[in-house]
Order: structure tokens, then sequence, then C-alpha cells
């Protein structure tokens, strides 16, 4: 009870005790931020692979493409793990829009209606996306043609000052324009040389592609698998894939779901493809997570390079709480010999102290994840007023991969950042107390 | 004088003073170790690109190009401007190799070897033609074949370290290109058939400047195979010229020259054939023309910077407390003072000269420490490599060599400056509490 009525003084009498308050909000706040922009950017990272190609991807070995995918996929499809598996074909190619307009693109053949159900295509289509019913290449009016989606950035950039597309434009400018495909794929001639083949497939663009995510929207060109197989592999008479994208059923754990597909798919190109053992073992099965396993890596390494930095500094705050503390220490000489001279022992003194740095530590903490839960929730409105104030475009999708910062706030971090400012303010407090345990009552009240 | 002697003593006596040290030279070296490594990698690839481009470049972004570049040339290199022009076609290609089957995109850059490294560090950027850049699409397996430079990430792979495997020569290897070749119209050549080029060209060196870009993705071809590939139409047309200014001419102005010169140019070719296409045409200065590489660099640098200056703030409230310590302790050094005619001026002066020492001594400790930390930093990481695998960043990831180490005298005055501003903040609020101290009050009996 005395503790907490001198406390209460101390704070009341002395407003600077606010300021190491102050102090360890600040970095607590700041510490939260980053770490949650970090740890969002990785998410949002994971995510988008997820969304763009689904939760685990079946490559063919280089040179080699599967066959008879349909049927894989069915067995992958009765598995108790896989919701939905489609096959997809993909290439590099050239994308001439028009005039000198020529951009360099990734070219995808899928399966619109089993692609929707596996990546999140759907949502991401301009157009189609608000429609109802399953995502199509067809061409309004023209049933003959083949239509294509492209993505937003490879058509148009976005604007200068505030980073977005005029979707509203872009779709009536593009939308049913028709642009040419180029792609190529080396061949073995009739003497065993590689002779190079290249393919142009001519298209109208029946919708335009926003998934947010740059990289995805400045590359992707997405056309009717059969089309692609066409061009690219003529000789081909039944259907080729390169890729299979699987997604799973909710709650299945990814990475042990790759090895039972990847027992499945043993079964079946042994069987059913006539695949040797050295093929089989090619053929490469990894979560979409495994395939961004290096850039994650180094994205958690720059979050903690940072978070070591920030840590650094942020270790002022013990400095200053124990400057405010040996400076209590010393006004309230005549307190703490007045509690020692009615019988508080040291390690009450000691614990009038520490527990008060407790308190600011828990204070700060407090008020510090409350500050810095607000400036990541709102951290894109802060961004667009410093944009709006000083003319400063911080965040860029072309430069940081997606259209909105992520503000998902990192409780993990902001719990364990907490916990150490509390602990800073702790260890602050600590040699203070054990000073002002040391006062001898005789020598500070003798001229009383 | 009375105030140099108390300064020096408060600074040698006071030993709480020293924390306010300590906490002003731990902010200082971090601000100055993180900076230095940012503005070094800032500045390193601002020059890479500065270099890659030359000076100033006359350009159109579309691959079309334009007509008549020789003829300003020709005008330019009278005009005393500059000491280089080069033409340069840029475009787009899908590129296959004799072991892959499948094509991706690169960056396609025609350019006359011997002008071009009059321009730019083309040469030495070369792995095996820096001293005779003539002779950089020669392969020396064949002199016959038509050579082609590819970036170094083609031929090679850094190793952790980010050291590249070199070869005492080019070995024999063959690359295809596809393009879209263009006519003046915009229009693809041979629309109906099939309008792409392919050509094979041969490994005859490759180029390593540092920029990610261009050591992944581009191939470099002499002017005129590049203008075939990716052309066609009577008169020869580029993409962009790239200039060298003479070093008395100063970017900005010769770049405005330039633009004049440019616009009477495209004045006195009104009428010509497919004249519209120099209507298209900037002159740009390098920073302006690689702007959205080197922009996203320079705002990372920013934001740093603004994060570093909120945690600046708790050195702030440091200074502030330890100075308010100090006024509470030497009310009665105060009140002899004024009481012997110090004016509140002289007091102010005092505490604010004292704050100015903090920031000087704390800044000179923390630049010390930084300046020592830094010297050895590449050490430290190399064996932080070789005893825990921990590398700053993963040298397979990031085209980065060194972390640079190179301390910015500019940088480090700014940051000095920064840290005796915060100090003199910090002191304001005691030092004007000192100045109001009335000397009847601090020296009466009832407090001596």
């Amino acid at each position: 009870m005395l503790k907490l009525f001198l406390w209460l003084k101390y704070v009341r009498r002395r407003r600077i005790m606010l300021l190491s308050v102050v102090a360890v909000a600040v970095s607590v706040a700041l510490l939260i931020a980053v770490a949650s922009l970090f740890t969002g950017f990785i998410a949002a990272f994971e995510h988008s692979a997820v969304e763009a190609i689904g939760d685990i991807v079946m490559r063919a070995p280089d040179g080699v493409r599967f066959e008879k995918y349909p049927q894989f996929i069915q067995r992958l499809e009765q598995s108790n793990l896989v919701e939905a598996a489609t096959a997809s074909l993909t290439a590099e190619g050239l994308l001439r829009i028009e005039g000198g307009n020529v951009r360099p693109v990734a070219i995808w053949g899928i399966e619109p209606q089993s692609s929707a159900r596996v990546i999140g295509l759907k949502d991401a289509l301009i157009c189609q996306g608000k429609a109802a019913g399953e995502p199509s290449f067809a061409v309004p009016d023209a049933p003959q043609e083949t239509g294509g989606f492209v993505g937003i950035a490879v058509l148009t950039k976005p604007d200068e000052q505030t980073d977005q597309y005029d979707k509203e434009a872009v779709c009536k400018e593009m939308l049913n324009k028709r642009v040419v495909l180029m792609a190529g794929t080396m061949e073995l001639d009739a003497k065993g040389e590689r002779i190079p083949h290249r393919s142009t497939i001519p298209f109208r663009i029946v919708d335009i592609v926003f998934a947010g995510t740059y990289l995805l929207d400045s590359s992707l060109v997405y056309v009717p698998l059969d089309v692609l197989q066409k061009e690219l592999y003529p000789r081909e008479t039944s259907p080729v894939a390169t890729s299979i994208n699987i997604k799973l059923k909710p709650g299945t754990d990814p990475d042990r779901a790759v090895e039972q597909i990847r027992a499945l798919w043993r079964t079946f190109a042994t069987n059913e493809l006539n695949w040797g053992p050295m093929a089989v073992g090619l053929t490469t099965i990894r979560t979409s997570r495994q395939m961004q396993r290096l850039y994650i890596a180094e994205f958690e390494k720059q979050k903690h390079v940072l978070e070591v930095t920030f840590g650094v500094i942020s270790f002022s705050v013990v400095v200053l709480v124990f400057c405010i503390f040996h400076m209590m220490v010393k006004l309230k000489q005549k307190d703490i010999a007045i509690v020692k001279s009615c019988g508080a022992a040291n390690s009450s003194v000691i614990g009038l102290f520490v527990g008060f740095g407790v308190s600011i530590g828990v204070a700060g903490s407090g008020l510090g994840a409350a500050l810095g839960y607000a400036i990541t929730r709102n951290i894109n409105e802060i961004e667009g007023w410093i944009s709006i104030l000083f003319g400063l475009k911080l965040w860029r999708s072309s430069v940081y991969m997606f259209s909105h910062i992520p503000n998902q706030v990192d409780w993990n971090s902001a719990l364990l950042f907490a916990a150490l400012a509390m602990a800073a303010a702790t260890v602050g407090a600590l040699l203070p107390a054990v000073a002002a345990a040391r006062t001898r009552p005789v020598e500070v009240l003798r001229h009383e | 004088m009375y105030r140099l002697i108390l300064i020096t003593r408060y600074l040698l006596k006071r030993r709480i003073t020293h924390f306010a040290i300590a906490a002003v030279a731990l902010c200082v070296f971090t601000v100055v170790v993180v900076m230095t490594v940012m503005i070094g990698l800032v500045g390193g690839f601002k020059e890479k690109n500065h270099a890659f481009v030359g000076d100033c470049v006359v350009g159109t972004e579309s691959l079309v190009g334009f007509p008549y570049y020789e003829e300003f040339m020709t005008l330019v290199e009278h005009s005393g401007l500059v000491q280089g022009v080069s033409p340069v076609v840029k475009s787009y290609a899908l590129y296959g190799t004799e072991i892959t089957d499948n094509y991706d995109n690169v960056e396609i850059v025609g350019v006359d070897p011997v002008r071009h490294s009059q321009v730019t560090n083309f040469a030495q950027t070369l792995d095996f033609n820096g001293h005779q850049p003539q002779k950089a699409f020669v392969p020396t397996y064949d002199a016959n074949l038509p050579g082609c430079i590819l970036g170094i990430n083609r031929v090679s792979r850094p190793d952790p370290r980010g050291q590249y495997v070199h070869y005492d020569a080019p070995f024999r290897a063959s690359v295809t290109l596809m393009c879209f070749p263009l006519n003046a119209m915009g229009a693809l050549v041979g629309a109906g058939t099939n309008p792409t080029v392919t050509k094979r060209f041969y490994y005859s060196d490759d180029i390593h400047t540092g920029i990610a870009a261009v050591d992944f993705g581009y191939v470099f071809l002499p002017l005129d195979q590049a203008q075939l590939l990716c052309m066609s139409g009577q008169e020869k047309r580029i993409n962009a010229l790239y200039l060298k200014f003479r070093p008395n001419v100063g970017l900005q102005e010769g770049c405005r020259q330039i633009a004049e010169l440019w616009r009477q140019f495209q004045a006195d070719k009104a009428g010509a054939p497919n004249s519209f296409l120099l209507e298209g045409v900037n002159v740009q200065s390098w920073k302006e023309y690689r702007r959205a590489v080197v922009a996203p660099m320079e705002h990372e640098q920013l934001m740093l910077s603004m994060m570093f200056t909120l945690v600046g703030i708790t050195t702030v409230f440091i200074v502030f407390v330890v100075f308010y310590m100090v006024v509470n302790s030497k009310k009665k050094d105060i009140g002899v003072l004024k009481s012997v005619g110090a004016s509140n001026t002289g007091v102010l002066s005092l505490f604010q000269g004292f704050a100015f020492g903090v920031g000087l001594v704390g800044s000179c400790v923390g630049i010390f420490f930084g300046w020592l930390f830094l010297t050895r930093i590449n050490q430290i990481e190399q064996f932080c490599y070789k005893h825990f695998g921990i590398q700053l960043w993963d040298r397979t990831v990031y085209v980065i060599g060194a972390i640079p180490n190179q301390v910015d005298p500019s940088a480090l005055a700014v940051i000095m400056s920064c840290a005796i501003l915060a100090c003199l903040i910090g002191a304001l609020v005691p030092s004007y509490l000192a100045v109001r101290l009335r000397p009847v009050e601090t020296l009466h009996a009832g407090r001596m």
C-alpha cells in the first residue's frame, strides 16, 4: 500500500517520470511497427505465391512434359489430401501490344475453370471477378477467336503520385484488343539436332489481371492451355503440361502432403507413363513456401538486422530509466531515510524502486503496443498523408511488390518487445534501487 | 572563462553526464554504421548506373526507334560538348541455348563496342576484351561467327562470397535470339506469315556491371546485327544515343544544350520520311533516365533516416533528464554565479555550452567506434560466415560485393550536427529553468 502511495506521489510530483514512459513507448512502438511490416510482407509474399501457383507445385524435368495428366489429377483429387488440382504450361515470351510497345511476359497456359479452383485467378480478374460463374477465355461475339488475360502492369503504368491504376480507363482501352504473343522452344529435327521453334499466338484481351502483386501484374499473360500446347509443342498428340498446381484440403500439412503426393506420382509415372526412376526423381514436387524459401530467408534476415539495429538504439532506454531513477533517488533521499528509520528493510526499498521501474515498463510497453498497433493498422493512411503533405510516395508496388503496405500486427513480436521493454526498465531501475537501499538514515536526517 | 571551467568540471566530475555521453555515442555509432553502409550501397549503385549509360541519353521508349541518328551524332560531335556518342538499339528478345528446351526473356542491346566504351564503362566491365573492345564481338574460337556478349550470370554463378568463376577464354556456345522486327510504322514485319526473326549468335565475352538487371538479363549484340534483328525499313534506326560530356561541361547545362540541339534538328527534319518518329524522343540526364531504378534505393535511405530521427528522440529525452538533474543539484552554483553578476544569458550559455560539449564528446566517441567497426566490418562478416554461416547479404541472391565501409565526411558532419542539436534541444528546458532561478531563494540559510 505504501509502495503504491509513493509511486503515485512520484508520478504526480515528478512529471519527468512520464518521460521514461514515453521513451519506452516510442521504442516499443517503433520496434512493433518495423517487425509487423516485415512479418506482414513475408506473409503477403507467401500468400501471393499460394494464390498464384497453389499450395504445391509439381514441375516436370527440363525437356520433359507430363502426359496423361488428367488421369493423375483425377487420382490426386480422389486422395484425401487434395481439394483440387490443375495442369498448366508455362513459358516466357514477348507480347506485342501495339506499335513499338513490346513487353517481356510470363505465359501461362491454363484451363480457367479448373485453375480458378486452385489459384486465386477469379478474384484477380477485373471484369469477370465481379461477374457470376467461372472465368472464361471466350471472346464475346467471336467464339472462334482465342482470348487471354493480361496483367494490368503489362498494359499500363500506375499513377506517378498515387501508385493507383486507372482500371476503368485500361479496361476501356484494352479489352477486346488484339495482341500478339511470341514464344519459343527447341525441337529435335530429323538429324537429332536442336533447332529453334518459334510460335506466335494472336489473341484478344478478354480480361485484365490485378492480383495486387507487382511481380505477377507486370508479367503474367494467361492463354488457353490447349492453344499454347498446340503452338509450343505441335507434334504432341495428347494433352501435355509442364506443371501441376495443387490446392490442399483445409488443415492438410503441406510438407507431409508433398511426401504422399510424391509416392502417388512415383506409382503413376512408373506404371502409366513408363518413366524411369531418374525422370521420376527429377520431377520437383514442392510447396509454394519451399519454392520461395531463399527469398523468405533473406527477408527474415533483413528483418532481424533491422530489429537488432533498433534494439541496440533502444538500449538507450535503459540509460534513460537509469538516469531518471538515479535523479529520483538523489532527490528523495529523505523519504527513503524516513521509510528506513521506520523499520523498512533494504529489500523493501529495492522492491519499491524496482517495482516502480516495472510499472514504468508496463505503462510504457502498454502505451507503445497501442501506438505500434495504431501505426501498423493505419500505415497505408499514414503513407497516403505523407504523400499528400510532402509529395513523397514512399511505397510503390513496383518496388515493394504489393499495392498495399501489409498492416497486420505481429503479436508474437509485439509481446516479445513489450517484455523486453519491461525488462529494460527494470534493469535501468535496479542500480538506483540498490543505491537507495544503501542510504543511511542517520546521515540523511541529521540536519533535521 | 568561468563557463569553460564549469563546463569542463561538469563534464569530468559529474558521472551522470557520462551516461548522456554514452547514450549519444551509442546512437551516433549505430547511425554512422547503418548510414555509411546505406550511403555506400546507394552511391555505388548510382555510380554504376551513371557509368553504364554515360551522362546524357537522347532516346525513345518505343521499340520502333528513330531514324537520322547519324546526322544528329555528327551535329553533337561538332558542338564541342561531348567527348563521345554511342548509338544504341534496345529491344526484347527470347533467348534459347543449346542445353535447355525453353526460351526466356532478355533485353538485347545493340552497340558499337568502341564508341560505347568511349561513353560508358563498357570496356572495363568486359571479362575478356577489356583492353580491346573492338574484338568484343569476335569469338576467339571462330572469328567468322557472329558474337554476342552475355550478362555474367548467364555463363557463371556467384559463390556465396559473390565471386564468379572466370575462364581463360570464352567457351564455344551458341544462343538463339528471337525478336519481333518492327517497321517504321510500328507494324510487325512479315505479319500474316510469321512475324518473328530468329538468329544464332556465339558467346564471345561476358559483362559484369554490378547491376543485377544487366548481369542477369542483358545480351549485347553488334549494332548492325541488332538493327537487322529488331528493325526494318529504309532508314537505319536506333532507340537511344548515349552521350558523355567533356569534363568542362556541367550535367544540367550539357543536357539543356543537347535538348536545344535536338529541337533544332527535329525542326530541320520536319517533312522528311518517318520524321514523326523523332517526336517521341526525349533528352534526359542519366539521373532522369535511370530514375526508375535509382529512386527506390534513395527512398530506402530516406525512410531509414526518418526512422533514426524518431529513435533519436530518446537521446533528447536522456539529455533532458541529465541536465534537469544537473540543474537541480547545482542550484547553489547558479545562485552564487548570479549573485556575483552572471547574467541570464551567461547562465543559459553555460548550460547550452555544456550540452554542446556532451554532444561533441558523445558524437566523437560514437564516430570513432563507428569508424573502427566499419574498417573491420567485412572481416567480421567473413568471420561470422566462416564460423556461423551468417552473412549480412546472401551474395547468391544480391549483387553486392564487399559491404561498403567508406565513411562519408559530409554524412559524418550531418550526423554530428544532428547529435549536437539533439543535445542542445534536450538541454533547452533545464537551461531555461536554471536561468529562472533566483539567487535569494537558492542561497538562503534554510537551503544552505
